[in-house]
């Protein structure tokens, strides 16, 4: 992933905000720093409510570690965006959900039907999703339709598929009874008693995936590959770079990823259900909506794991924090006004960003929900 | 940093109020000075024309005066009355029309409806065509479009039509002043003709045209005046006659620069043998052979051809006849990876849809073409290495930036364009190919850029240079084969006249060579 | 060469000058449209009844009159996946009005269309004036509507609404010769656009806009007020659309009103060879679209087969049109 600096002989913008000078340029620019100083100030600002009494629950690091069994999907999910997005050329893949399910309808028929070994079961699912995505890949790279129609096709496919397969009745039993110790909370070994409880999956899931993923963008040829069509896709292909290949692998990892997530939502319900990633207005949207907050440039060739991580940790926790000071269905509820507006406020701040520093002119190019230190 | 706007102005009489005075303008974006002053003054039905290199400022004073942006100090007058010109629309009120170098037009359209887009005649809601075509149809034939375009979408039409459909649509309006961005930038020879009629023809009329070039020499075929900038200054205004190419360019720079053509060399083994090649609906026989350490230049009008033959070399198309023949092997070049295995590079026409990955670092452009450069393993990227890479070539090439991490859209045309060099040369090649090589570039750059080229040559590379910049492939060519529509026409030393390099791309051998252009 | 040429203009026909009547992928919907007619007609004898086309155009109705709104849309560039969230918020205030206040149908709808516009001009003027893409900005209402919705629901359905807008609905109020009158008001909303897009400056300008947003605005076009307006349309539609699943429905609203109809809504809008990239669209398209779409999925009722197979053939469907309408366009631009 590129690194971006001030331009030659830019200073910070003039804002008419009373923070320091030295901290604005900062926070504006880089979407990291950004979510980093927001977790930050969560923490605090409920840390502060707690003592002050003025929560339902008591504020703790049990409580936010509890958090995080929700962190795992949201966070994958918004990984496989994260490849999708910055492919670039529209790319978007809305049918992560339906992925999801379908993995682990499959996934349930293999381990608990079939009685398949777990690791055998897992591989398989994963590779099934693979597949999945691996249709949309081949139709929107190879056959060049948009990926919004594409993913749009297979998330009402891919979610039929799953309901009729498993004849809209979850698949349980005791194997995946017992595999719900997947997902549940554990004690680190070493320094368990210093730190709370955490759920396994984001050692066991998010962990690996993640620390792969990063070495893929950040270290491999197929990552900068990634970023150059995103940016670029013409000068790519003039760059001697297989363009179709490229693009097609992202939604080939779209799909892997959301097969896995497959899995941990058996572990996380002990059941495979087929509405797993579908229900209410499904998973795709607030994948998205994270990758985006996360600094995914919309457009493509723009997007930080580390964002990601830090923008799904964000909602979490927010969302958590939201239940502890409105209990409840109003929580619930209040829980989707603050994505809503927590998306809308940081993508606007960092377009007025932009178009203060920028030559004003044409804005030909936007990068919507990034800052990329660009002039003109 | 002198002539203001008291300078002799030409016809019509001593004393007329200038068509427009801009004034002490100056115009910062952030923290950079885009324009520290600037005046322009521009007499009725004259054409001016504004030099300067990339980042002199011309741009951002064209797009204060077409009201795309709006000056922090400084006052602009249009026939001796103060303007406020706060949008493009105030601009268009105004009489200021522009047509830019890349047509702003809709390609989904059809013609017609690209003609008024914006300023539709209606009768209440709905559009009157009725009231609409007369016009138009009259100036699709003033710049020598068929009538029957009108109906086609305008993406169906070759860019040069599409220009055309954009002077025609500026001429729309009664302008008083006509802004043209490098018009003659994306046309053959015979349309900039075509293009100069119209102007002068305009110009005769009374409409003040503003003429943006980086062409120096056509200038003198079209301009009567001439205000150069430089670093956000005008440097100078003043009648055209009154300077040579030579002044121009140096007051463009600040310095003098080098002239001449490229020193005679030794030449090696054959790298590129073409045998009758052909692609269908571009070029048809092309036969050549390019040896280790030769530059040969491919001069043409756009459209004749030697820009697909490029494009072959480099596998990004697949010829449909002939031969051709890549150090030792008869195999065709199946796609640019495939050419980049056999030691063949390219620099494409087009930097910024074709080249430039604009919000990713220097270094990023820069080793983005020689990716199994970076690491150890297969696949495998390495930071250090990569930025090593990229700071030997931003030494090599003495691109101007303060670090390798730098977005490449923060540079300026001619840097980027080294930087999109630079991804070539990170390792020698035994072939490369150039196209437009200088286009859009800064003085100073191009010559830095044909330096380049030139010690490249020296250290064994074969060169192909495919460029429609006569200028620029007499300066750096070993030999030149003059490309008309799709046939290789002649092979002229880069000592031949102009005048005869440019009669060979015209077809016009059997006429008189031309005359210097009368205005 | 002058510009008052002495030669007669030649009388360029409007036909020439302006698009086709009627585009290639509606005319192939249409015949698709007819065929599945006909053949559930042979499957399924009750299918051409009115009573069983008359519950399919009552189901079209809302999904297509959004649809109108989201054809402006998508020919902008632009795309909204908030609808959902409005239709939730329009439909909940107007039928707690009606329970509450028993006001008369005109005043309901007038309230609903309103909020609705209301409603689409924030996302309008969010996506005309803050410069972050259209996705973005509706992903975030789409989130805040939600949430408003939810909020006047506050946990509960609104019950016993009256059938003040029973003229929309399914029943024989709703129907007219046989005709829905909520299908009769989608039609007039459909021919009604349909001139204003081919017609109008207004509407031409959208196709500007969508193809090349500078340049429109260089142009001289005002990009922003029309960007606002054509999400307030979508907002104000989804509004009605909101009194016409009320009516539609029972007596009974609860929270699960307009969940995913934004993506049916989409889907209409593509088949109907509208594409996603801007500048090139048709609301008659859109209407064949979402009927197409709608008679898939009673169709498979119909027939007797898993409901949940009708969204398979609704995902081939999508691909199978936007994939004509991409070969189409390829062989139009080489022409």
């Amino acid at each position: 992933m590129t690194a971006t600096t001030n331009p030659a002989g830019e200073r910070g913008p003039q804002t008419r905000s009373r923070r320091p000078a030295w901290l604005t340029p900062g926070l504006l620019r880089d979407r990291t720093v950004l979510l980093l100083v927001l977790v930050v100030v969560l923490v605090v600002v409920v840390t502060v409510l707690d003592a002050m009494g003025l929560t339902s629950g008591r504020f703790t690091t049990d409580y936010l570690a509890a958090a995080l069994i929700g962190y795992v999907p949201l966070a994958l999910l918004a990984l496989a965006e994260l490849f999708v997005i910055t492919s670039g050329r529209g790319g978007i893949d809305l049918s992560v959900g339906s992925m999801v399910s379908l993995t682990g309808v499959v996934f349930g028929m293999l381990f608990q039907q079939q009685g398949l070994p777990l690791v055998v079961s897992i591989v398989l699912a994963v590779a099934f999703g693979a597949l999945l995505g691996a249709v949309n890949g081949v139709i929107t790279a190879y056959f060049g339709f948009p990926a919004l129609i594409t993913t749009l096709a297979t998330y009402y496919a891919y979610r039929s598929i799953a309901l009729v397969i498993s004849d809209q009745k979850p698949i349980s039993g005791p194997e995946i009874s017992e595999f719900y110790g997947a997902a549940k909370s554990v004690e680190l070994p070493l320094i368990g008693h210093l730190v709370p409880l955490v759920p396994l999956g984001v050692f066991t899931f998010l962990l690996p995936v993640a620390v792969l993923a990063w070495f893929v963008l950040n270290r491999t040829t197929y990552g900068r590959k990634l970023y150059a069509i995103g940016t670029n896709d013409t000068a790519a292909l003039w760059s001697g770079i297989e363009t179709r290949r490229t693009r097609m692998l992202a939604y080939v990892t779209a799909g892997a990823v959301s097969g896995l997530v497959g899995v941990y939502t058996v572990a996380q319900f002990a059941s495979a259900r087929p509405d797993a990633g579908t229900s209410g207005s499904g998973m795709a949207l607030p994948a998205i909506t994270i990758a985006v907050l996360g600094g995914v440039a919309i457009t493509g060739g723009i997007g930080r794991l580390s964002g990601i991580l830090l923008s799904a940790l964000l909602i979490v926790w927010l969302n958590a924090s939201i239940l502890l000071v409105v209990p409840g269905n109003e929580g619930a509820q209040a829980q989707l006004l603050a994505l809503g507006v927590v998306l809308l406020g940081a993508s606007l701040l960092s377009n007025a960003t932009i178009r203060r520093r920028q030559a004003g002119g044409s804005g030909r190019r936007e990068v919507p929900g990034s800052v990329s230190g660009t002039a003109t | 940093m002198t002539d203001t706007a008291e300078q002799a102005r030409p016809t019509p009489g001593p004393g007329a109020t200038p068509r427009l005075q801009m004034r002490d303008i100056s115009k910062r974006y952030g923290g950079v000075r885009a324009i520290r002053h600037a005046d322009l003054t521009v007499a009725p039905g004259t054409v001016h024309a504004l030099v300067g290199e990339n980042g002199a400022g011309k741009s951002t004073l064209i797009k204060i005066l077409s009201g795309a942006e709006q000056a922090d100090t400084g006052t602009i007058a249009i026939d001796g009355r103060v303007v406020t010109i706060g949008s493009t629309s105030d601009a268009i009120a105004l009489g200021v029309q522009t047509v830019y170098q890349e047509p702003q037009l809709f390609a989904e359209l059809t013609v017609a409806e690209n003609f008024f887009v914006g300023r539709e005649i209606t009768r209440g809601p709905v559009v009157d065509w009725r009231a609409q075509a007369p016009r138009m149809l009259a100036l699709l034939d003033t710049v020598g479009l068929d009538r029957g375009v009108a109906a086609r979408p305008l993406g169906s039409l070759s860019i040069a039509q599409q220009q055309q459909v954009s002077i025609a649509k500026a001429l729309l309006e009664q302008a008083s002043i006509l802004i043209l961005d490098e018009p003659s930038a994306i046309l053959t020879d015979a349309e900039i003709d075509v293009l100069f009629d119209v102007v002068r023809r305009l110009a005769s009329e009374g409409v003040s045209i503003v003429y943006i070039s980086h062409r120096l020499d056509e200038l003198f075929r079209i301009a009567d005046e001439v205000t150069i900038m430089r670093d956000g200054e005008t440097v100078s205004s003043q009648p055209i006659g009154e300077l040579t190419v030579r002044e121009i360019a140096e007051r463009m720079v600040g310095g003098a620069i080098a002239e001449g053509h490229r020193a005679p060399a030794e030449h090696g083994d054959v790298v590129l043998e073409l045998d009758g090649l052909t692609l269908a609906g571009a070029f048809e026989d092309v036969s050549f052979e390019l040896r280790a350490g030769e530059v040969l230049g491919l001069y043409g009008l756009v459209g004749a051809g030697a820009a697909e033959v490029g494009e072959v070399v480099y596998g990004m198309r697949r010829a449909t006849g002939g031969r051709m023949r890549l150090v030792g092997s008869d195999r065709p070049v199946a796609s640019p990876s495939d050419a980049k295995r056999r030691g063949v590079r390219m620099v494409p026409a087009n930097r910024s849809t074709q080249g430039s990955f604009s919000f990713q670092s220097i270094a990023f452009n820069i080793t983005i073409g020689s990716l199994g450069l970076l690491g150890r393993l297969p696949a495998w990227v390495s930071p250090p290495t990569e930025r090593r890479i990229a700071d030997d070539l931003i030494r090599r090439l003495a691109v101007k930036t303060p670090s390798a991490r730098q977005p490449l859209a923060a540079m300026s045309g001619g840097n980027a364009q080294k930087v999109v060099l630079a991804r070539q040369l990170v390792e020698r090649p035994e072939l490369l190919v150039l196209a437009e090589p200088t286009q859009g570039v800064d003085v100073g750059a191009k010559e830095e850029i044909h330096r380049i080229v030139a010690d490249l040559a020296a250290a064994g590379t074969a060169v192909l240079v495919v460029t429609t910049d006569l200028a620029e492939v007499q300066r750096i060519a070993d030999r030149i084969l003059v490309f008309r529509a799709g046939r290789v026409a002649r092979e002229l030393p880069p000592t031949a006249s102009q005048a005869e390099l440019l009669a060979a791309a015209a077809g016009a051998e059997d006429e008189p060579v031309r005359q210097e252009e009368d205005r | 060469m002058t510009v008052t040429d002495a030669r007669a203009p030649e009388e360029v026909s409007l036909r020439r000058i302006l698009p086709p009547v009627v585009t290639g992928q509606e005319v192939v919907l249409l015949a698709v449209l007819a065929v599945l007619w006909v053949l559930l007609g042979i499957f399924t004898p009750a299918f051409l009844t009115a009573g069983s086309i008359g519950p399919l155009l009552v189901q079209v109705a809302p999904i297509a009159l959004i649809g109108v709104g989201m054809t402006f849309v998508i020919i902008t560039a632009g795309i909204d996946v908030s609808v959902a969230g409005m239709i939730m918020v329009c439909a909940v205030v107007t039928a707690r009005t009606l329970v509450g206040a028993d006001v008369p149908a005109v005043v309901a709808v007038a309230l609903a269309v309103a909020l609705g516009a209301v409603l689409g001009s924030v996302n309008g003027l969010l996506i005309a004036y803050g410069r972050v893409h259209p996705i973005i900005i509706t992903f975030g209402t789409a989130n805040v509507f939600t949430w408003l919705g939810l909020r006047v629901f506050d946990s509960s359905t609104v019950n016993n609404i009256p059938g003040t807008l029973s003229f929309l609905g399914r029943g024989a109020a709703g129907s007219t010769l046989g005709v829905p009158h909520s299908f009769a008001l989608t039609l007039v909303a459909v021919a009604v656009a349909w001139w204003f897009l081919r017609y109008t400056r207004a509407g031409r300008n959208l196709y500007a806009i969508g193809g090349n947003q500078n340049a429109a605005r260089l142009a001289g076009i005002k990009v922003q007020p029309r960007l606002v307006s054509v999400y307030l349309v979508t907002g104000a539609l989804a509004g009605l659309a909101a009194c016409m699943i009320i009516a539609t429905g029972t007596s009974t609203l609860d929270q699960s009103v307009g969940a995913g109809k934004e993506l049916q809504v989409i889907a209409a809008v593509v088949i109907g060879g509208t594409s996603i990239l801007g500048g090139r669209g048709s609301v008659v398209g859109t209407l064949l679209g979402a009927l197409l779409v709608q008679t898939v999925v009673s169709g498979v009722t119909q027939l007797g087969w898993p409901t949940q197979l009708g969204f398979l053939f609704v995902g081939v469907f999508i691909l199978v049109a936007v994939g004509t309408d991409l070969i189409r366009e390829r062989a139009r631009r080489r022409a």
